[in-house]
């Protein structure tokens, strides 16, 4: 039965994304951020919180990065043409990577507290200033020049963390979502060390036993669980959401119009920075985003036209081929 | 020096002579033994409250973190797997090469393998959100078609690692087989019982030993490519992953070298203890331990090399990521660490390149364990320093490992030296009829013309005046 | 003269003694004994021993074989089609049934095997389970001695005895069989 299963089928079960996979892609949900509209209001990493039964973790757990911000905003302060801060010799010195792509553009810098890079290099050093910008100092942030960068699951199609799981814990849906199942997931925190972006957070406490102190609990979403100790979760695109839209799609008996419902982040964010929908789909505001930025899917490296387009995906040259279409940030020189 | 025609055993030893000696291992323990069963217990005790504090509490009072998703137990697991790698390894590749030096060690190094492997199995299991969900890695067919993802290398590590304790064990037994018919002769009470039950009826027949013999060398054909296929699998829970410091092509090797370097250090603690405590100086000898001295050494500058080129490659190769971590690894907070590795490493292996300092054995013993210090330091370099320093800027971060981690960590060794005093209490530690055997051959080797006679009289058929005491004992 | 069977056990100080002894009986010294009803029980096995005894067979290779050979077949085609049935997966953009992790798990899975097939067709092979024991048994053959174990009848039982004195047997252990 399975024998003849194999042999049937082998060809089809050969295949790996390159050629097209193995199923047939109902959906391919994916977003765009527009980093020129996202003034970090964190609204986005709120709506996400109270969609999502995210637990609060409080000061202490937060300080030990234990937290659970699926939707996260990152700051960095990498003004180019401004004057560098100047940094006082006791300072700890926040250390750059080149992220990809903002290529020849813009170098990012950390500033969140108790980010590890403290005391890496000292200043000063031979090379210092070219391998390492020297922007500014722990504990006095700059008063202008922040950019933010909105980080949510990427849902990525050569997604790196689904392989490595041992169980089978995620997996990539038909939907095209990178789905973490909650019930299979034995918490061996594989996929979050693989994660390039590291989107994936895990349940190192039995959170809900002190988030929701009553009444609170009474505002947990019904529509998804509360997750327990020991395993691990991340942005789902709000796949309740998903689903209902799917439901009443099918009722109706016709497909799920763009723009019919959004992921929680999307229909918060105050400047609609935010975009999300069916990349499968044509006619969606993303796919049109997508295409005008001349940003397609499967590649490592864009082969643009137009240079100046503002589209990119966040270190697609790993090959984890994201669905989340990020447009650069312009700024007057 | 003066010791060059040291011999590895002094071959006029005689056989009723070796059960005599190794048998006294076995008597009732003295007071010195009851303390270090105590102090195991205590150690492992330590390991316990906090695995069951850990258990009811969730992993954050490991004080592990979102980038720091594994830490110290993934790291000692590696240790432990890798300390596993030296005995059967070099026992059954000494074997096949006919180096007969190993006969009176290969015992306690191949316990010591299957014991480290009964001690590394523990740590994927503690490191693991919902240990109770633990058997869904096991592919076992069920009603709801659910299988484990074999593209994992955490599966890999389970087929693997259940291979290799499965094999190293039954190599152990296999070879333990005669031994343990001695001990079913020489002993009285639940002794005799246990070991009628062990030693299979064993009373060596020529039948018995022809198919001893095969099976010992079949399995010491499959125990070599088995145990470098475990490491690299290991590595591959690094390797096949896409993050700088560990996305690298020399790992598997590495890890190999990585575990025969600590496997080797480890065969010298225990061969110093063993030869102290049961005064086995006429089995154990300055020679065997010269010669295991002399590999660790090697094996040593082999994982130099390998983390040089490691080094290296990643200096040259430009990818500005892996580029940083490396960086970090010589400055960042892990730095202390780092240069202790590279200190106990490489340089510290020195002590075994000089004669003089290789036979003070107290040194030996402290050298050996620092060594392997060192070695799990490099365990914890390379899980570490990847993690806290990878992509993305927003998550790197340091996390100290809690008590929690520490107390595990610390009760394992408690776990591997319960099991192994437990061991050398109940089975000989060493060889009895390998010893046997290494003597005889021995003696035919420093006797040509005791063989040459053999051989002549067998095929002549005429004589049969013999005088006795020429062969055997 | 009754027709009485006898098993003899001869314990001999060394190799070469023993050796000797069943030289004899190769040569036919002792008619009607022939070398290939000879067994020997010794502490440790002798290098040559098939000069004397002559090539007996050991057939563990054989099974190791088949087991490596069940483990490569049993083994791949046991993930293929585990993968086969779980479709609901597809992870990474990797196919379905990916060679490269089936490779590393059938290679286990060879091993696995080989390692069972050869050490359960050695316990049987050797008598260890399932096999008889000897009856005879002297626990010196554990610490030095050889033993020569044979079956005799009315005629060969006291030329063999005689055989083993010659050769400087130290211990006779006899035993009737009917």
């Amino acid at each position: 039965m399975s024998l003849n299963n194999i042999l049937t089928n082998w060809s089809r079960y050969r295949k790996g994304a390159e050629e097209g996979g193995f199923h047939e892609y109902e959906h391919q949900w994916g977003m765009v951020v527009d980093l020129n509209k996202c003034i970090g209001c964190n609204a986005c990493s709120v709506a996400c919180y109270a969609e999502n039964n995210l637990p609060v973790v409080g000061e202490a757990r937060y300080a030990k990065s234990q937290f659970m911000s699926w939707m996260r905003i990152e700051r960095y302060w990498d003004e180019p043409d401004l004057e560098p801060y100047q940094a006082s010799p006791t300072a700890n010195v926040d250390v750059w990577i080149e992220t990809n792509p903002p290529a020849g553009k813009t170098a990012l810098k950390p500033s969140m507290p108790g980010s590890y890079a403290e005391g890496l290099l000292e200043p000063g050093g031979q090379g210092f200033e070219e391998r390492v910008g020297v922007f500014g100092t722990k504990g006095e942030m700059q008063d202008f020049g922040a950019s933010f960068l909105p980080m949510m699951c990427q849902q990525c199609h050569a997604a790196t963390c689904e392989p490595v799981c041992p169980v089978a814990a995620t997996y990539h849906t038909p939907d095209g979502l990178n789905a973490q199942v909650y019930n299979r997931c034995i918490g061996s925190r594989y996929c979050s060390n693989n994660c390039p972006y590291r989107l994936r957070y895990f349940n190192f406490w039995s959170y809900y036993e002190d988030a929701w102190p009553e009444p609170l609990h009474m505002q947990l979403n019904p529509d998804l669980a509360v997750r327990d100790k020991g395993v691990m979760e991340k942005c789902t695109f709000c796949v309740q959401r998903i689903r209902v839209a799917k439901d009443e799609a099918k009722m109706e008996n016709r497909k799920v119009r763009d723009g019919e419902f959004a992921t929680a982040c999307v229909q918060t964010c105050p400047t609609g920075a935010l975009v999300f929908g069916d990349l499968q789909d044509p006619e969606s505001r993303v796919s049109k985003l997508w295409r005008f930025h001349q940003v397609e899917q499967g590649k490592t490296k864009q082969n643009k036209q137009n240079k100046e387009l503002r589209g990119y995906r966040i270190l697609e040259g790993l090959n984890t081929d994201p669905s989340v279409m990020y447009l650069e940030r312009v700024r007057e020189v | 020096m003066k010791h060059v025609s040291e011999k590895d055993i002094n071959e006029e030893i005689k056989w009723a002579q070796i059960n005599t000696d190794i048998l006294q291992s076995l008597q009732n323990p003295r007071k010195a033994y009851w303390v270090a069963v105590a102090v195991c217990v205590a150690m492992l005790a330590c390991a316990v409250v906090a695995e069951v504090y850990q258990y009811q509490t969730g992993l954050g009072v490991a004080d592990l973190n979102r980038p720091h998703m594994w830490g110290l137990y993934i790291a000692t697991f590696i240790f432990w797997i890798g300390m596993s790698h030296s005995g059967t390894l070099l026992s059954a590749i000494l074997h096949i090469v006919h180096a007969d030096w190993r006969k009176p060690i290969y015992r306690f190094a191949e316990a010591m393998t299957t014991f480290s492997l009964m001690t590394a199995g523990f740590f994927p299991m503690i490191h693991l959100g919902r240990m109770w969900n633990l058997y869904w890695v096991i592919p076992y067919v069920t009603d709801r078609g659910i299988w484990p993802n074999f593209r994992s290398p955490l599966v890999w590590d389970a087929f693997a690692i259940t291979t290799y304790l499965t094999s190293s064990a039954v190599f152990l037994f296999i070879g333990m087989i005669p031994d343990l018919a001695i001990c079913r002769d020489n002993s009285t009470g639940w002794r005799k019982k246990l070991y009628t039950v062990l030693s299979l009826g064993w009373q060596g027949t020529d039948r018995q030993w022809r198919n001893f013999r095969k099976t010992y060398m079949l399995m010491a054909c499959f125990l070599i490519p088995l145990a470098v296929s475990v490491h690299s699998i290991v590595s591959s829970d690094f390797a096949m992953s896409i993050m700088p410091g560990w996305h690298v092509t020399s790992f598997p090797p590495y890890f190999v070298a990585g575990a025969l370097y600590s496997g080797c250090a480890s065969i010298i603690t225990l061969f110093i203890i063993l030869r102290y405590f049961f005064r086995w100086e006429e089995y154990m000898t300055m020679a065997i331990h010269e010669k295991i001295c002399k590999l660790t050494f090697a094996i040593a500058m082999v994982w130099t090399y390998l983390n040089l080129v490691e080094f290296g490659a990643t200096w040259y190769g430009h990818d500005p990521v892996a580029k940083e971590v490396l960086i970090s690894k010589f400055v960042g907070p892990f730095a202390p660490f780092f240069w202790a590795m590279l200190f106990f490493g490489s340089v510290l292996p020195f002590a075994l390149a000089f004669e003089k300092s290789r036979r003070n054995l107290p040194w030996m013993f402290v050298v050996s364990l620092l060594l392997n210090v060192g070695m799990w330091l490099e365990r914890w370099m390379i899980v570490g320093p990847t993690l806290s320093h990878a992509y993305g800027p927003e998550s790197w971060n340091f996390l100290w490992p809690s008590i929690v981690q520490w107390a595990i960590v610390f009760g394992s060794f408690g776990w591997f030296g319960l099991l192994f005093l437990i061991f050398v209490k109940v089975v000989p530690a060493v060889s009895m009829y390998e010893v046997k055997e290494m003597v005889f051959h021995r003696r035919r080797e420093a006797n040509p013309e005791l063989a040459a006679r053999f051989h002549r009289r067998i095929t002549d058929a005429q004589s049969v005046t013999a005088k006795p005491g020429i062969e055997g004992a | 003269m009754s027709n009485k069977k006898y098993r003899i056990l001869g314990l001999f100080s060394d190799f070469e003694e023993a050796f000797l002894a069943i030289n004899d009986i190769k040569l036919n010294r002792v008619p009607g004994v022939s070398v290939d009803d000879v067994r020997l029980m010794s502490p440790i096995e002798h290098p040559e021993i098939e000069e004397i005894l002559g090539e007996r067979p050991a057939h563990v290779p054989k099974f190791t074989l088949a087991g490596a050979c069940f483990g490569i077949t049993f083994g791949f085609l046991f993930l293929a089609s585990a993968q086969a049935n779980f479709l609901v997966q597809p992870q990474g953009g990797k196919p379905v049934v990916p060679l490269p992790s089936n490779i590393v798990l059938t290679y286990e899975m060879l091993i696995l095997f080989g390692v069972i097939f050869t050490v359960v067709s050695f316990l049987f092979l050797s008598g260890l389970i399932g096999g008889k024991k000897e009856r005879l048994y002297s626990e010196k053959v554990g610490v030095d001695q050889i033993g020569v174990i044979l079956e005799l009848d009315d005629h060969t039982y006291e030329p063999t005895k005689a055989l083993f004195k010659q050769h400087k047997v130290l211990e006779i252990r006899e035993e009737v069989i009917k």
